[in-house]
């Protein structure tokens, strides 16, 4: 599905360079479950970023369904964005002034789909995940676990193949996170790919394979048997 | 605590430095524009008060009935007759001086000056003091004296003495200087704008008796001259007032003034003096004092709005600051109190900018107009602060309302921030709605005088040099010369002379009908005299009949024969009762005469409706007639383009003609110029005020747009990240702002609408596109008000996401 190749991330500041990812090479295929862990600033999320296209590399290749787009200028790597991935972020990052259903009918906003289509595809994803009843609620309303569970409905109501999950249960309690990554797990077994950064091994536990990253090197890959 | 509320006032305003001088800029040109026009209407409106008598001093004036068909709805005097009348039966009245403009020839031996001569009844020196440099108020008194300001003095005699000299007018009449008074400051009516367009600034005074000497002029008055800026003045005992006299002179109106003129003219009206100065502001109908009035309080209005607009938006900023206040025991009014010292810091800093400004502002505007504004601090002070009081309260109220309401909990978790959206949408709307009223009118005005410009060019006024004050005697017998000398020129093309030259304000009329004796029929009927050359000096056409011939008998008007031949416009054909203009030829109409033999005039020719008067004048009914004593101007057609070597040249074929009088000459476009000057302040005066307000509005929208973007960087990164494209986010922003201009141009385009038709009402012919011209001005409006949302969109929308959903 995807292929880094000696990639590297530079931030530079007046005085300091600092070197975020450092000649990673990783390649995740189509069905995968990968969990990314690390302390904090080995360049987990900006990682995640640059395969979310949300950033894009200092030097090496980032080669997406076999297309190149480590130069794509953002308005191309925007159009591969929004058919291809969906995000799921620690903060659940909702628009407070929209409702649930509203919330998850944006990503759907952007792909030039009737409104007729746009409705039943959010109600089918609200049943599916569970949140129907809660559907003109606004994002202040809900609990934590909640709204992720909304986020998570965003992110796959595209039917975009890849999902990239950034700490998804870092500010949920231990119940809540469990039943997201349940949901995760639902998602991968259908065919989603999920890549996902995560502090907590017993979470990591539920993908197939775990990237270990140090001062942005790879420094292991863990391959787990299907469990 | 007092000191406290200074201390954060005064760190907010250093801290947010943009913010505060978009804020204060904003205040400082609104209260700028507010105090500047109070001022200059204050200073228009509060003119003559240092005359000793100023509170007992009333004039009156004529009212016109609407079918007087002449324009104005009044003038500043009234018939000459009056004023013995008045003397006669209403006895309170302590002292009536009638005043007479008239220009002469002055000669001081040699030296040569046509000079504008105040001719009055010698108690206007009882009603008025002046003060006297040489001689004293019974100047007047000597039927030979006149009365001259110091200036005047000056341009006749030099640094010798002025008293006992000796003028002569128009080479015939002698008067000899009896006092000279210290110049009028220029907050007198005497000096208004208006008398001094036609070139009356007071000169020179002299008796009625002297006008008599001169011209004949009958000392009793009469009742069929009106001329503006020739008014009457009267001296009430302290204990009557202006009601009071309304009442007598109404008495006398409707005992004396003549009953077949009082279709035209429906009655007097009495004003203290203290209104001559603006009364022929309401006399043309252009409500000036009021418009100023109005706009200026209007961008007051949006500066107010502006400020109040940020400073909640920005207050969105600071709702953890209040929430650690309340949480810390702060009462609420005590941090109300806190945000209105703030407005009130920052309305005072910009008043002190604005009176700064103005001081700056002030000497050039009164050097330029030839005012006498003075920023008087001792009596405007308490105005002024009470202004600043007033403004930093009103700006300030809401945002502190807003911004404290927020409980303590929602203010310090951040999570719900100070909403006020609606309040934010309707001040934008009311900003929107005022710049867009007033760009509209800005260019229904602009358009109209357009129109007015360009309906003057069916007369050839660019290549017409005017020669006046050929109406003199020993002129007029040298007529036929001087037109004979001046053609001999190479490039003059045809001479002629007239008694009134086209964009000329003046009319004289005559009641006409189709019917001989039968007044019901009549009608007001203008009359020009002119010479057999003017109609193709002018290129008027003939569409039937003929132009006049010198040689055909009734071609010109004699004054004991009672028939003569006329050419008539079309109107004037279709008022007698034709059909058609052509059928007009050849047939009869008449006038009708107190005191002699009815003249019958035979309509020889017909010229089509040309609005002759030009400006916002209706086309009347009018002829033609010729008669060489009334001939009072000459025009002359240049051929080409050499306007400078053809005036040159005709000087001097003057001075070889004419050696005794000087020549005065005029271009016909400066003529036309002078008085397109009065529609052109209108339109300079408007675009002030709209490109004042209108800027302002986009200071604010700037400034608000900066702070809507920043609010919105959060959502805008997750729509980017959902794959939103930069145009999608650009629309996002700009449909936010959109919603309150598209009510502003909902409110605000009808009433332009409305307000065009009141101002187009004024004119004759009117532009037609009033609605395009409308919807034109809130397009633009809208169009910059996109394009300076459009500024903040595109930076916030082109922003990398991950920066705004990491931080936030």
């Amino acid at each position: 599905m995807l292929k880094l190749h000696n990639l590297s991330k530079m931030y530079r500041t007046d005085e300091v360079e600092t070197v975020a990812l450092d000649s990673v090479n990783i390649e995740i295929n189509t069905g995968e479950f990968v969990a990314i862990m690390g302390p904090s600033g080995c360049g987990k999320s900006t990682l995640l970023n640059i395969i979310g296209m949300l950033d894009s590399p200092s030097s090496g290749q980032y080669i997406f369904r076999d297309e190149d787009i480590s130069d794509y200028a953002e308005s191309r790597r925007s159009h591969i964005r929004k058919k291809n991935i969906g995000f799921i972020f620690q903060s659940f990052n909702l628009i407070d002034e929209l409702t649930v259903a509203e919330n998850i009918e944006l990503a759907l906003l952007y792909h030039n789909l009737p409104g007729k289509e746009r409705k039943e595809r959010v109600n089918d994803v609200m049943d599916k995940i569970g949140i129907a009843h809660r559907a003109k609620h606004m994002p202040s309303q809900l609990s934590g676990g909640q709204q992720q569970r909304v986020a998570v409905a965003r992110a796959v109501v595209g039917n975009q193949g890849l999902i990239l999950a950034d700490e998804p249960t870092g500010n949920l309690d231990s119940a809540h996170g469990q039943e997201v990554m349940e949901m995760l797990r639902v998602l991968n077994d259908e065919g989603s790919t999920i890549v996902m950064v995560t502090h907590s091994p017993a979470h990591a536990d539920y993908a197939r394979r775990t990237i270990n990253l140090f001062d942005g090197r790879v420094v292991t890959e863990n391959l787990r048997a299907v469990g | 605590m007092i000191k406290n509320y200074f201390l954060i006032a005064w760190r907010q305003i250093a801290k947010n430095k943009i913010y505060a001088a978009i804020n204060i800029l904003g205040l400082v040109v609104g209260l700028s524009v507010y105090v500047f026009g109070s001022l200059l209407v204050d200073y228009e409106e509060s003119h003559d008060t240092f005359y000793e008598n100023s509170d007992r001093i009333f004039i009156a004036g004529t009212l016109f009935s609407a079918t007087a068909n002449i324009g104005v709805g009044e003038t500043d005097g009234i018939y000459t007759a009056y004023a013995p009348l008045i003397l006669a039966e209403v006895e309170e009245v302590e002292e009536v001086a009638r005043t007479v403009k008239a220009e002469f020839l002055v000669s001081i031996e040699d030296d040569h000056y046509y000079q504008n001569i105040r001719f009055a009844d010698p108690s206007l020196l009882k009603i008025f003091d002046f003060d006297y440099i040489e001689g004293d108020r019974r100047a007047l008194d000597d039927p030979s004296g006149i009365l001259l300001s110091q200036s005047a003095a000056r341009k006749f005699f030099g640094d010798s003495k002025a008293l006992g000299q000796v003028l002569l007018l128009d080479h015939e009449v002698s008067l000899h200087v009896t006092a000279v008074v210290a110049d009028l400051p220029p907050n007198t009516h005497f000096n208004s704008s208006i008398i001094e367009l036609m070139g009356a600034r007071f000169e020179a005074v002299a008796p009625l008796a002297a006008l008599n000497r001169a011209n004949g002029y009958d000392l009793e008055g009469n009742w069929n001259n009106l001329s503006m800026g020739d008014i009457t003045y009267m001296l009430l005992p302290a204990d009557k007032t202006r009601d009071w006299l309304q009442t007598k002179l109404d008495g006398v109106f409707d005992a004396h003034f003549p009953e077949d003129a009082r279709e035209f003219i429906t009655g007097i009206k009495v004003r203290p003096l203290v209104e001559a100065n603006t009364v022929l502001f309401d006399a043309v109908g252009l409500p000036i004092m009021n418009s100023i009035r109005i706009l200026a309080f209007l961008v007051l209005i949006v500066a107010i709005a502006n400020y109040t607009n940020l400073a909640t938006a920005q207050s969105l900023g600071r709702s953890r600051e209040i929430g650690l206040r309340k949480a810390m025991g702060a009462a609420r009014w005590q941090l109300v109190v806190q945000f209105m010292v703030e407005s009130l810091c920052i309305t005072a800093i910009s008043m002190l900018i604005a009176l700064a400004v103005l001081e700056a502002v002030v000497p050039v505007y009164n050097t330029a107009t030839g005012r006498g504004l003075v920023m008087d601090y001792g009596t405007i002070l308490p105005w002024l602060f009470l202004t600043t009081i007033g403004v930093g309260l009103v700006a300030g109220a809401y945002p502190a309302y807003l911004i404290t309401r927020v409980s303590p909990i929602d203010a310090l978790s951040g999570s719900k921030g100070v909403k006020g959206n609606r309040f934010r949408s309707i001040m934008l709307g009311l900003q929107f709605s005022i710049s867009i009223f007033m760009l509209a009118m800005v260019l229904v005005v602009y358009l109209q005088n357009q129109k007015i410009e360009s309906a003057s060019n069916i007369y050839p006024k660019s290549q017409i040099i005017t020669l006046k004050r050929v109406g003199v005697d020993s002129i007029q017998a040298s007529h036929e010369t001087l037109r004979n000398e001046l053609l001999t020129l190479p490039n003059i093309e045809n001479v002629s002379y007239a008694s009134q030259l086209p964009y000329e304000q003046s009319t004289s009329a005559f009641g006409a009908g189709i019917e001989e004796g039968d007044e019901n029929s009549g009608f007001l009927m203008s009359q020009v005299f002119i010479d057999e050359y003017f109609l193709d000096t002018y290129d008027i056409p003939v569409l039937h009949g003929r132009g006049f011939s010198s040689e055909v008998a009734h071609d010109t008007l004699v004054s004991e024969v009672f028939a003569v031949n006329v050419i008539i416009n079309e109107l004037g054909t279709t008022k007698l009762g034709f059909a058609t203009p052509g059928e007009a030829i050849g047939q009869v109409f008449y006038d009708f005469p107190d005191e002699r033999q009815v003249r019958a005039y035979t309509i020889v020719g017909v010229w089509p409706d040309q609005n002759f008067q030009g400006f916002h004048n209706q086309i009347k009914p009018m002829i033609f007639m010729m008669q060489p004593d009334y001939l009072t101007r000459a025009s002359v057609r240049v051929k080409g383009s050499a306007m400078g070597q053809a005036l040159t040249d005709i000087e001097s074929v003057w001075k070889r003609v004419i050696p005794n009088y000087p020549i005065q000459t005029e271009f016909l476009d400066d003529t036309f110029g002078q008085i397109f000057q009065i529609y052109s302040i209108m339109t300079i005066l408007l675009g002030g005020f709209a490109s004042i307000a209108l800027s302002l509005s986009m200071i604010g929208l700037f400034g608000l747009s900066a702070f809507m973007a920043e609010s919105r960087t959060k959502e805008i990164g997750i729509r980017k990240v959902m794959g939103a494209s930069l145009p999608q986010i650009v629309n996002l922003l700009i449909f936010q702002f959109s919603k309150p201009a598209m009510w502003a141009l909902l409110i605000a385009m009808p009433l332009a609408y409305l307000a065009a038709g009141q101002y187009l009402n004024f004119f004759a012919e009117r532009i037609s596109t009033t609605a395009g011209i409308v919807a034109g001005a809130g397009l633009l409006a809208m169009a910059l008000a996109w394009a300076i949302v459009a500024v903040h969109a595109i930076k916030i929308a082109r922003a990398n996401p991950i920066r705004a959903l990491r931080y936030e």
